[in-house]
């Protein structure tokens, strides 16, 4: 008697061990629990044991069967925590378990449908460091020392030759430094600024530049271009136009607008992004034939893009990293 | 700068042209107009009024009621102004007018129980000066109900525009008459002067010496004797008025006048103040101070440029006079000084000062050297029939090497190949004639022209090509249909970033981008951070030495507006440096960094269970999911530290062969107090600059498995401090390479086990990839497991 009642004892901790849902918890339940089951079976054959051998073998039943129980209740209370299926009735109109999805920046997303457009007509993607020497960041893209040009983009310094880049170009400059032409890159990543932080300027912001230098290439195929990139990114209706301007490293130089309508207020022309023909002193830096290759280069900010896109009016929006504000971008 | 329109049309006919269309194409030509100012509709219903009548306000000693006319009718209107009185005639703000200074609109009101309908304004309300003493009084010639803007005759429209560095010569009126004259193909009309004067360096009453001839290419002056010096007659008021500026007097404002009109900057000395009537162009001396017009004293470098007298310096050259040689009512003689400095260094003076005036403004970007002594005869001239003065017909002008004009060619085949558009030739010379670029030559293939000196920017061939695609309008560019893309290798270097954020955010993370620079107090590994040298403030100083600080401040702005469940991740380059000084590259790494964080519940209370909290071991399984995949031929261990460090409670760290990758864990209190928050915070930052390099993703088939997998499950009772680790090592050192998989399914700790005890229940996973295994071959490997686990960990087999 002692060996089937430690058997089934043995049993029963063996068959525990893999319960972890309430049907197999139902099948335990079953097996030893129920009227036809194994400990009510062994009280059977208790019953009808020798009264001498009663006593000894009634408490170690009752013992084992109590401690079997109790594992059971432990165990079957902790299965049916977790499955509320068992305590419902089947309604099927209960909300869904839903699973959690999450969200690129906005920023990000932006990026990205540049980088598609772009990708699309054939440029590869370069990034670079951000902190840089003055040499990457202004020399090598004709920025004389002293110039009041240099004033064009307020900098945050290191020292004297280095600096927090304050455009994309110093990559540009790696490209050219390190493989000759034909190009067609684009070259995205974080720029800085130094401007007081308000509503529409913060210490940095991301830009994503362009350069193509070819044997072919003019300010018609700039144009064209450009106007595609409008077209995809702002509908195929958009109103631009190119107006003449001033950057060091391109000549000529331009910067487009599109027309912006917000609904019940005043229309205005927005500029969008700045471009030009690469400065011939640019290609000399490189030691690229200026007879031969021309290029042109173009860049614009991607949090600009995204406030005209998505209509945000506060640009320390994208860095405060509101989740009320991340998640509107799902 | 500020331009006016009517002040414009002095040279230029602009006569059928809208001022839409000026806009328009000043923009579209380089000159961006930034906002259009129409001062008639800026003094919108203020008008001249009449007072008719001023009474004491019955509940306020120093309030009046007046009863104003507008020609029509007669308004209450309580005005506080002492100087009110009847018979005066003032600008008369009725309900509905906007105020232009402080742009509040004018209601119909009750003061003090007495009703107001309009304002009496005073000149500094209307922006027209600084005097707020009292209302203005006007002229009593002007019509009562006249428009304020044409009794003032402010009816003008103004525009700002935003001149590029490169074009100097279009900071003048004359300048923005010559872009206008070439665009719309009118003739430019400049101020002229008489030509009655005899050049000379030296004259009876004064004499000019350049001792840096680099700094100070050439000086002219001209001396105005018995000048009467007071008020400005009202023409050159209002054309300064107009533009923003505010008249000082007579012989000032026709230096300003001359300065907006043709762009050379001026400046008058009182001659009687200058010792020895001399004027001497040379360097400061070291660490001398000097007074300047706006009474502040400024410390000057040998390397500064100052106009000098006899004895003591006068003005500092090119950027602004001397508080010692100023005009004053007492004035009788003067010296106009009209000199041409040199770009850079007036540049380099300015900036150590600290100090941009409207003349190093100008000489900044270069001026005209061969327009000096014309602008300072003009000044002369008009100072002579604004107060009678005489001119010294003698007129001085040192110039001892004469800058010539460039010439510079273009050929109609480049203009061609850079704009994909051929432009007329004779379109061309049109273009360069309105831009006063006189034709030296041409021939079918070229022109050459000669570029006049107000134009620096103009060198070289494709500075010409600009100008004539500037005029010509890049409008009138055809945009392409088609390109044609080279067939080379296509890169794109941001693939791994976009790869592990797609990644994340199918797991539910979200993107933050944090802000890179960051306070000395919040920086982590502080000594080996890098500072900026010119920061906006202390708050943005140094740059990240980790990304931790940033995302501790999104979590802790975002608790603060109750958003708890976080479950955030960031890319981004941190900083440090490896060197007391930043010479070259080698002396910081700059790395690109991974950070995830998470805190509040990973699992909110819900119909189907209850809450659950994010744990270390849910950041750890994030950190395993997203990166087990990356290493396949790399060995990636991990490292434990329980005690806490100035980051974190207890951590793990990654390493990757052998080299460290990354850590994090639970962030400490100490750290969590710095950013004010009072939650749980888990975070790993992982530098993926060094993934990058080690990385293997390139994925290989092996054929599917065809032999079934076999389970064996098992429990061990366990001292308590025997770790998981520990376990695992001892199951896969005790058995063959047919074990494949480990998977501990449960922890269980009681009272009945005993305090020092736990069990933990694993299964294992065995199979062989090239025969179905028979269980035999299994039991005798897992009974083997068993039995070293038993006598190595004296451990117990449940069950």
């Amino acid at each position: 008697m002692k060996d089937k009642i430690d058997q089934v004892r043995a049993d029963f901790k063996e068959d525990i061990i893999s319960v972890s849902n309430k049907v197999l918890l139902e099948e335990v339940r079953l097996k030893y629990f129920s009227r036809n089951g194994l400990y009510a079976s062994l009280f059977d054959e208790f019953k009808v044991l020798p009264k001498d051998e009663k006593p000894k073998f009634g408490k170690l039943l009752n013992n084992e069967k109590q401690e079997s129980q109790k594992e059971f209740d432990e165990l079957s209370e902790k299965i049916n925590s977790n499955s509320a299926e068992n305590k419902e009735s089947i309604d099927l109109t209960l909300p869904g378990k839903k699973t959690e999805i999450g969200t690129l920046h906005v920023l990000t997303q932006t990026l990205n449908e540049i980088k598609s457009i772009f990708k699309g007509l054939g440029f590869s993607v370069y990034t670079g460091p951000e902190l840089e020497s003055d040499e990457n960041n202004f020399e090598m893209l004709n920025f004389p020392d002293d110039h009041p040009a240099r004033d064009m983009q307020d900098t945050y310094f290191i020292n004297d030759s280095f600096l927090l880049r304050t455009h994309t170009s110093p990559v540009q400059v790696r490209l050219m430094k390190n493989s000759k032409p034909p190009y067609r890159a684009i070259m995205p990543g974080r720029v800085y600024r130094n401007e007081a932080i308000s509503a529409k300027s913060y210490c940095l912001f991301h830009q994503v530049e362009g350069l193509v230098i070819d044997t072919n290439v003019t300010f018609a195929e700039l144009k064209g271009t450009l106007v595609y990139f409008a077209k995809q990114l702002f509908g195929e209706d958009v109103k631009y136009r190119f107006r003449s301007s001033f950057f060091p490293f391109t000549e000529p130089s331009a910067e487009v607008d599109i027309w912006w309508q917000p609904k019940g207020k005043e229309g205005k022309w927005l500029e969008i992004l700045g471009c030009g023909m690469v400065d011939p002193n640019v290609l000399e830096n490189f030691n690229i034939d200026t007879e031969k290759y021309v290029g042109y280069a173009f860049g614009m900010g991607i949090e600009r893009m995204a406030m005209l896109k998505y209509g945000i009016d506060d640009i320390r929006l994208f860095f405060d990293n509101d989740n009320r504000f991340i998640n509107q971008f799902k | 700068m500020i331009v006016s329109l009517k002040w414009l049309k002095d040279y230029i006919d602009l006569d059928g042209i809208s001022t839409e269309t000026i806009v328009e194409k000043l923009t579209t030509s380089g000159s961006e107009v930034d906002e259009v100012i129409d001062k008639n509709s800026e003094f919108r219903n203020i008008v001249v009024g009449y007072v008719e009548n001023v009474e004491k306000h019955p509940n306020a000693d120093r309030l009046s009621v007046c009863k104003v006319s507008d020609g029509n009718e007669t308004y209450n209107v309580v005005c506080g102004a002492p100087n009110v009185k009847a018979g005066q005639k003032i600008p008369f703000a009725k309900v509905g007018a906007i105020i232009p200074n402080g742009k509040f609109e004018i209601k119909k009101t009750k003061i003090r129980g007495e009703e107001s309908f309009g304002m009496i304004c005073a000149e500094d309300e209307l922006g027209i000066s600084d005097d707020h003493d009292g209302i203005m009084v006007l002229n009593e010639n002007v019509k009562i109900g006249t428009p304020l803007s044409e009794a003032l005759k402010l009816d003008d429209i103004i525009l700002d525009i935003a001149i590029t560095p490169n074009r100097a010569d279009s900071l003048s009126h004359v300048g923005i008459a010559r872009d206008l004259s070439a665009i719309f193909n009118r003739e430019l009309e400049p101020p002229g002067i008489s030509l009655d004067y005899e050049v000379t360096t030296k004259n009876d009453f004064a004499e000019v010496i350049i001792e840096n001839e680099i700094g100070c290419p050439r000086y002219s002056a001209v001396v105005v004797k018995n000048v009467e010096v007071k008020e400005s007659p009202d023409w050159l008021k209002e054309k300064l008025t107009n533009i923003g500026l505010r008249p000082i007097n007579n012989i000032v404002d026709v230096t300003n006048f001359v300065l907006h009109e043709i762009g050379q900057p001026l400046h008058a000395f009182d001659l009687n103040t200058l010792a020895g009537n001399k004027i001497v162009v040379k360097n400061s001396k070291p660490g001398s101070k000097f007074i300047t017009l706006d009474s502040k004293e400024r410390s000057m470098l040998q390397s500064d440029l100052m106009i000098c007298d006899g004895g003591k310096p006068v003005a500092i050259a090119g950027v602004m006079g001397g508080e010692n040689s100023e005009v004053s009512s007492a004035t009788n003689d003067i010296l106009i000084e009209s000199a041409y400095f040199n770009a850079s260094s007036v540049r380099k003076t300015a900036k150590h000062l600290g100090l941009s005036t409207d003349a190093s403004y100008r000489f900044e970007r270069g001026t005209n050297p061969n327009g000096t002594l014309m602008a300072a005869i003009r000044a002369a001239e008009l100072i002579q029939d604004i107060t009678g003065g005489e001119i010294i017909k003698e007129v001085i002008d040192v110039y001892p090497y004469i800058i010539e004009e460039k010439s510079v060619s273009v050929r109609y085949s480049r203009v061609e190949k850079i704009l994909g558009f051929a432009i007329e030739a004779n379109k061309i010379e049109d273009i360069f004639i309105g831009l006063d670029f006189s034709i030296e030559s041409k021939d079918d293939k070229s022109i050459t022209v000669k570029i006049p000196t107000f134009r620096h920017d103009i060198e070289r061939e494709i500075d010409l090509i600009e100008e004539i695609v500037r005029i010509y309008g890049f409008d009138g560019i055809p945009a392409v249909d088609n390109i044609s893309v080279s067939l080379s290798r296509k890169i794109d270097e941001l693939d791994f970033e976009d790869n592990i954020k797609q990644n994340l955010i199918s797991i539910g993370f979200n993107e933050v981008i944090s802000n890179s620079l960051i306070s000395d107090y919040k920086t982590i590994d502080y000594d080996n951070s890098i500072k900026v040298l010119n920061p906006q403030s202390a708050e943005m100083s140094r740059l990240r030495t980790s990304l931790i600080p940033g995302m501790l401040l999104n979590i802790s702005r975002n608790l603060k507006v109750k958003e708890e469940d976080l479950k955030f991740f960031e890319i981004g380059e941190v900083f440090s440096s490896n060197s007391k000084e930043i010479k070259s590259f080698d002396d910081f790494t700059e790395n690109e960094n991974l950070i995830i964080a998470l805190s509040g519940n990973k699992q909110n209370k819900d119909w189907f269970g209850s809450e659950e909290k994010f744990d270390f071991y849910y950041l750890k399984g994030v950190m395993e999911t997203i990166f087990s995949d990356l290493f396949r031929n790399h060995k990636i261990q991990q490292e434990y530290i329980t005690e806490n460090d100035e980051q974190f409670d207890f951590q793990f760290i990654m390493m990757a062969d052998s080299k460290k990758i990354g850590n994090g864990g639970k962030v400490c209190k100490e750290l969590l107090d710095k950013f004010e928050i009072s939650k749980d915070v888990f975070l790993f930052e992982i530098n993926l600059s060094i993934l990058k390099n080690i990385v293997d993703r390139k994925n290989k088939f092996t054929s599917l498995l065809k032999y079934p997998k076999v389970y064996r499950d098992f429990g061990f009772i366990l001292d308590k401090n025997i770790s998981y680790n520990e376990v695992v090592k001892t199951i896969s050192q005790s058995s063959s390479k047919l074990l494949k998989k480990v998977n501990l399914f449960d922890i269980f700790e009681s009272e009945s086990l005993g305090s020092d005890k736990k069990s933990l229940a694993f299964q294992l996973e065995y199979y062989d990839e090239s025969k179905t295994l028979r269980d035999d071959e299994i039991d005798a490997e897992f009974w083997k497991t068993i039995e070293t686990v038993k006598t190595k960990l004296k451990a117990e087999l449940r069950g």
